[in-house]
């Protein structure tokens, strides 16, 4: 999602600045940001995916950024990924639709898909105002188990603090 | 997305022993030499800069070279396609054929051109001075007009050879919704169209009338101005690179038509997940195809390219060379692409807790207490009730392959019914034809007749029967 992420702040800066000012999303937000961060090992790809491990890295939820989320403005539809799939790093596994744009998430370890979050084909705004919970009526998108490979891949990602530097310099690249 | 696992339910004549790669010059219809072209078309892959434009007017071979141009083009390359095609209609990503499409009036095609060519206003830019008559043959007329679900998301847009389609890949870095738009209002500027501009919903509008100092959208606005959509936007993000998309009205003798094109009559009846269109006035923008194709690639080489890049023509038989468009078109034009990737929507003959409004005159057509409401989820009904009966036999049908709603209902019901007139208003509903020439009347059906004849032969194999 790295490229709607920038998109939107350049072209849109008034639909930018209104999601960021929402009374509702802005709160709730922040909330599913610190509570998730506390209880589990949270990565994030340069593509603005989060992943959740368990303790002993065997299971993990993902999702999309709030960052990311923020820059898409409304999600109107999500492609869910098909439960069962064995995917690498980097596959695309399913997409979001906003403003006319379908953009893919990604894996971003190798895994397999156990469960979608199937109340996001119902409710896709979730992700607006949820996007890093991982919690039941959360805006995660798919649980998943961890392959050996998955555990390495885990290198190539950033942890919170990184992701927060990460994402307070991308507009200015 | 595990997109090619859907081939083969499709095209299941396929000689189990062959495999797809390097069939398809093989196959080609037309002889003719395909490897020097082939070479030129894959070989600038990774060029910085590239301009490719499409001979063929089939939608499914354009979108695929599009689609393999946005896949395995260099990541920092920057590239500018162009194509038009023969009538379609063409729904978004995330949409719902029976609610956006009349499924029926696709099947009959163009019929005869309209003495207008447009309902609008004529050209803002002075006049229709390049009006096509491309599709006023009888021949084209009478061909069904294809109907594709494309990769990207957004809203359902009618296309023929008046209409011209330019495409953008880029990198993420440089993307933006509105980038490229202005790109081509500055090339309709250059060709007279001076009040053409980007609207807040990305698309490409031409004020009409009035004194200038416009600020709506959307058809009349205040001063007598009329604003006309042009051009549709719609984008396909990837992780590495990023599409953007769009239609552009030059000169289609069919906008008369494309209104009830894009009217279903299931649409009062159908509460649909995923993306509904919206309506917009539209006209032509008065422009020839090759005027336009010019200005677009100048203003591009001047954002670009710095003169260097030279526009490849990319024809049909070095498209289907190279076997990521052959796998391309083979995947959009299955029914599971097509039907089969529609979001879960309910359809009831009456209102219900989930879609209340009240639903339209045409539900007096059938029998007195004649109800039905069912549930389909990727193109497969999941839940149905019929006037109160269980039709469990409904369940897990596959709606695009319903080939007479008066049989489905018959052999769903547990005692002897009468289906006739519900089963032929449900047919009307879901654009199913059952006239006594027809094999199917399934709208599944309707994929392998919307293909071009000239590439059908290249996207089979197996025993060449179609």
């Amino acid at each position: 999602m790295a490229s709607i992420a920038r998109c939107l702040r350049v072209a849109r800066p008034s639909a930018f600045s209104a999601v960021i000012q929402s009374p509702v999303s802005r709160p709730i937000g922040l909330r599913s940001f610190s509570v998730t961060a506390t209880n589990a090992i949270r990565k994030y790809t340069k593509e603005h995916e989060w992943i959740d491990l368990s303790a002993d890295k065997k299971t993990g939820v993902l999702g999309i950024s709030e960052y990311a989320a923020k820059a898409l403005g409304d999600i109107v539809y999500v492609e869910l990924p098909d439960e069962g799939r064995e995917v690498a790093a980097g596959d695309a596994i399913g997409a979001v639709e906003s403003v006319k744009s379908a953009a893919d998430i990604n894996a971003p370890i190798a895994c397999k898909i156990t469960q979608i979050n199937t109340l996001l084909e119902e409710k896709p705004g979730t992700i607006n105002q949820v996007p890093e919970d991982d919690s039941h009526g959360g805006g995660w998108i798919a649980k998943v188990q961890i392959t050996e490979q998955g555990v390495q891949d885990l290198e190539n990602l950033m942890d919170t603090a990184a992701y927060a530097e990460f994402t307070a310099t991308e507009g200015d690249h | 997305m595990a997109l090619t696992s859907r081939l083969s339910r499709v095209f299941p004549r396929r000689a189990p022993s062959t495999a797809t790669p390097a069939r398809a010059p093989s196959r080609t219809r037309t002889p003719g030499p395909t490897t020097p072209t082939a070479r030129a078309f894959t070989q600038s892959l990774s060029a910085p800069v590239q301009i490719y434009r499409s001979t063929s007017t089939d939608p499914y071979l354009n979108l695929s070279i599009e689609h393999h141009l946005l896949q395995h083009s260099d990541p920092a390359s920057t590239i500018l396609f162009l194509y038009a095609n023969r009538p379609t209609v063409v729904i978004g990503r995330n949409q719902n054929p029976w609610l956006e499409v009349n499924l029926h009036q696709l099947r009959q095609g163009l019929g005869p051109p309209l003495q207008s060519p447009s309902p609008s206003p004529s050209s803002p830019a002075g006049g229709q001075t390049a009006q096509q008559q491309e599709d006023a043959s009888p021949g084209t007329n009478a061909a069904p007009i294809a109907l594709v679900r494309r990769r990207s998301g957004g809203g359902t847009v009618f296309h023929d050879a008046g209409n011209v389609n330019y495409s953008v890949i880029c990198p993420p870095a440089v993307f933006d919704r509105d980038r490229h738009a202005e790109m081509v209002v500055r090339a309709l500027r250059r060709l007279g169209v001076l009040r053409a501009r980007v609207n807040g919903r990305h698309d490409i509008v031409v004020d009409v009338g009035g004194e200038g100092g416009i600020d709506g959208d959307g058809g009349r606005t205040g001063g007598g101005v009329q604003t006309f959509k042009v051009s549709g936007s719609a984008y396909k993000l990837t992780r590495t690179r990023s599409l953007h998309h769009g239609t552009c009205l030059l000169s289609s003798p069919n906008l008369g038509r494309v209104s009830g094109l894009l009217r279903s009559p299931a649409e009062g009846f159908i509460k649909a997940r995923g993306v509904e269109s919206v309506r917009s006035p539209i006209c032509n923008v008065g422009v020839g195809a090759d005027a336009f194709v010019e200005a677009v690639v100048r203003e591009f080489r001047t954002m670009y390219g710095h003169g260097t890049a030279r526009t490849q023509v990319v024809g049909e038989e070095e498209a289907l060379a190279t076997e990521g468009v052959v796998k391309g078109v083979r995947e959009l034009t299955t029914p599971e692409w097509i039907f089969g990737q529609t979001p879960q929507f309910t359809f009831s003959t009456c209102p219900t807790e989930d879609d209340a409004r009240e639903r339209p005159p045409s539900v007096d057509d059938l029998p007195d207490g004649f109800q039905a409401n069912f549930t389909v989820r990727h193109g497969e009904i999941t839940s149905a009730a019929v006037s109160g009966l269980e039709y469990h036999d409904l369940t897990r049908q596959r709606l695009h392959y319903i080939q007479d709603w008066k049989r489905t209902l018959a052999r769903a019901s547990p005692t002897p019914v009468d289906t006739d007139v519900a089963g032929d208003w449900l047919n009307h509903m879901f654009g199913i034809e059952t006239a006594a020439d027809k094999a199917s009347g399934a709208v599944a059906e309707m994929a392998v007749g919307m293909i071009s004849d000239s590439i059908v032969g290249s996207i089979r194999d197996g025993d060449g029967t179609p």
